[in-house]
């Protein structure tokens, strides 16, 4: 929304930094000092000269007082206008009537756009807008009754500048707050990093050697030692799976390597197969089915292989286990029986992202599920 | 499958920053009459003292302080081509297993094998066959399939195919048989199944290999002009 037009909403920007504030501080000596050349080309001119000094030294120390004062405060701001406008105002008692007329500056002249600039930094577009309509009248109450060319020039320049500014600084707040954000997730996303790298150094490697150790040592200690192992198989797949892609797209090889356990192994490339995420986690809940299977039908003891292949543009997910196997005139009868129900499922599930599955087994060889989705399915 | 003497006199050297990893990978190796002839700590340590000791085979670890299990790899491949090298690691990281076996590791297995996978793969490294997991498998079925996906280079030579038969066998590999199942499905030898996956990594090694020389003459040119 932002960037196409100024926000409505009252936006307090938080500028994070001090770089407009300078910016507008510089300004305002330069402002002073075209003020004072101004004063030093006309003081014949003037009415009361020395009282117009005495005003602009008063200006300069309130410039200095504001330079070295960084927060500010509503009051601070509040203060600023009203000194602009006695400003712009006190040039009708110091100066010629005669002068005034004719178009001269204001005294403050430039200067009063300072506390313009100022609402439209710390309070954004709106308020740099009323402020710039406040000094503007102060403006034409000072020539009133005959403004002047420069008058209205110097009244459109006002308002240009607490829009400008104010609208500025609403997207440079914006900007920081984007820039904050992305900051705190790529922060998160190193300590996820870091986190990983330090399970591996420590707790997997740890479990990987108590299983080892188990083994060993035989009996009881290699029954803890398998547990141990599982925990080891469990942790290293979360610790690889669940990486999120781009918008809309998931990684099939990092969601397939979390389904690696101690019975279950998962060969993937090493590069990532982004699939629209639809359909990436519809290919795993096909492949979880697989599993299912494979634990209700070959036996607990069954160990199970997964295989995730991209190639031009057709992806395949083979699913293999090494239990009992069925002989391939079987399959029909175990059809029959229900024992493909759950490969029926999976059939569904793929076939409704466009793909097609194949089941094949023969007696003692396990049974071999082959799963073939379309790259640009869903997408 | 293969009985405690194929492995009777192998030298190994066992490289890992867990101490008592590597007490208990030597202990296990040296009960199946292997030698294990050194252990370090890290790369560096393990470049160190590989000319004194000349191991067959060293099990190496890929995340370590001090030059890591690629660049350890890298090194050995290039100064010790009678040394071969088993990585055995708990690492997670899927590209840097494929980095090590394409700088010229033989073998790969995870740390959570058991007794006799580990003996056994540090035996066949030792006669110089090549040690597949089915996960690793996977890796240089996508990285031949990633190569071929890729536009050809304009100078230099193409990136190496497998043949159909070679893709066969990594497919049944990464779908967990073992040769001799293999073997018995494919109706060849298990002589030949070992033959071709040692020729597999071959091809991967070779094409890094050229791969490497060719970027560094580049960089070497670049920095002359």
């Amino acid at each position: 929304m932002t960037g196409t037009r100024p926000p409505r909403t009252r936006p307090v920007p938080d500028l994070g930094d001090d770089g407009p504030w300078r910016a507008i501080d510089v300004f305002r000596f330069v402002a002073l000092a075209y003020a004072v050349w101004l004063f030093l080309q006309g003081r014949d001119g003037f009415r009361h000269p020395w009282l117009a000094a005495a005003a602009l030294v008063a200006m300069l120390a309130w410039t200095v007082a504001l330079a070295l004062r960084h927060p500010r405060p509503r009051w601070v701001l509040s203060l600023d206008l009203v000194l602009a406008v006695v400003a712009v105002l006190v040039t009708r008692v110091v100066d010629d009537p005669d002068r005034i007329a004719r178009g001269a500056a204001t005294l403050p002249s430039m200067w009063a756009a300072g506390p313009v600039a100022s609402w439209g930094v710390a309070r954004g577009w709106a308020k740099g807008l009323l402020a710039a309509v406040v000094v503007s009248l102060a403006d034409l109450a000072e020539i009133w009754p005959a403004p002047t060319q420069g008058t209205w020039d110097g009244v459109v320049q006002l308002l240009m500048v607490g829009v400008i500014i104010g609208y500025t600084a609403d997207l440079y707040a914006a900007g920081r707050r984007r820039l904050a954000r992305a900051t705190a997730v790529e922060a998160a996303a190193r300590e996820r990093e870091r986190l990983a790298a330090d399970i591996h150094d420590s707790v997997l490697q740890v479990l990987a050697y108590v299983q080892h150790r188990g083994d060993e040592l035989g009996g009881e200690a290699a029954e803890i030692g398998r547990l141990a192992g599982e925990q080891e198989a469990r942790l290293r797949a979360m610790v690889q799976g669940g990486v999120p892609g781009g918008a809309g797209r998931s990684d099939l090889s990092a969601l397939l390597a979390g389904l690696g356990a101690s019975r279950v192994s998962v060969a993937v490339p090493a590069e990532p197969v982004e699939l629209d995420t639809g359909t990436a986690l519809t290919v795993l809940a096909a492949v979880r089915a697989a599993l299912d299977n494979v634990v209700r039908h070959a036996g607990e003891q069954a160990r199970a292989w997964v295989l995730l292949e991209d190639e031009e543009g057709m992806i395949t997910i083979t699913v293999r286990d090494d239990g009992v196997g069925l002989a391939p005139a079987r399959l029909g009868e175990a059809a029959a029986e229900g024992r493909l129900g759950v490969a029926a499922g999976i059939r569904g599930r793929i076939a409704g992202v466009g793909g097609s599955v194949t089941v094949t087994g023969a007696p003692g060889e396990g049974v071999e599920v082959e799963l073939r989705v379309p790259a640009g399915a869903g997408s | 499958m293969s009985g405690p003497p194929a492995g009777v006199g192998v030298r190994v050297m066992i490289v890992d920053d867990h101490p008592l990893w590597r007490e208990a990978v030597a202990r296990d190796l040296a009960e199946a009459g292997m030698e294990v002839v050194a252990t370090a700590g890290d790369g560096a340590e393990a470049l160190r003292r590989l000319p004194a000791v000349r191991p067959d085979v060293v099990v190496l670890d890929l995340q370590m302080p001090q030059l890591d299990g690629v660049e350890a790899t890298r090194r050995i491949a290039a100064e010790h081509p009678a040394t071969r090298v088993l990585v055995l690691t708990a690492s997670v990281a899927r590209a840097d297993v494929l980095e090590a076996v394409k700088a010229g590791a033989t073998g790969y297995l995870v740390k959570s094998a058991s007794r006799e996978e580990l003996r056994d793969a540090v035996t066949r490294t030792a006669c110089g066959e090549a040690v597949f997991t089915p996960g690793l498998a996977g890796l240089v079925l996508g990285e031949f399939r990633r190569m071929a996906g890729a536009p050809e280079p304009e100078r230099g030579p193409a990136a190496p195919r497998l043949t159909e038969r070679e893709t066969e066998i990594l497919r049944l590999v990464a779908k967990g048989l073992n040769s001799r199942q293999i073997a018995d499905r494919l109706v060849i030898s298990h002589r030949t199944v070992q033959n071709h996956t040692q020729n597999v990594l071959t091809k991967l090694q070779l094409h890094n290999r050229v791969e490497l020389t060719r970027y560094a003459i580049q960089q070497g040119l670049d920095q002359g002009e």
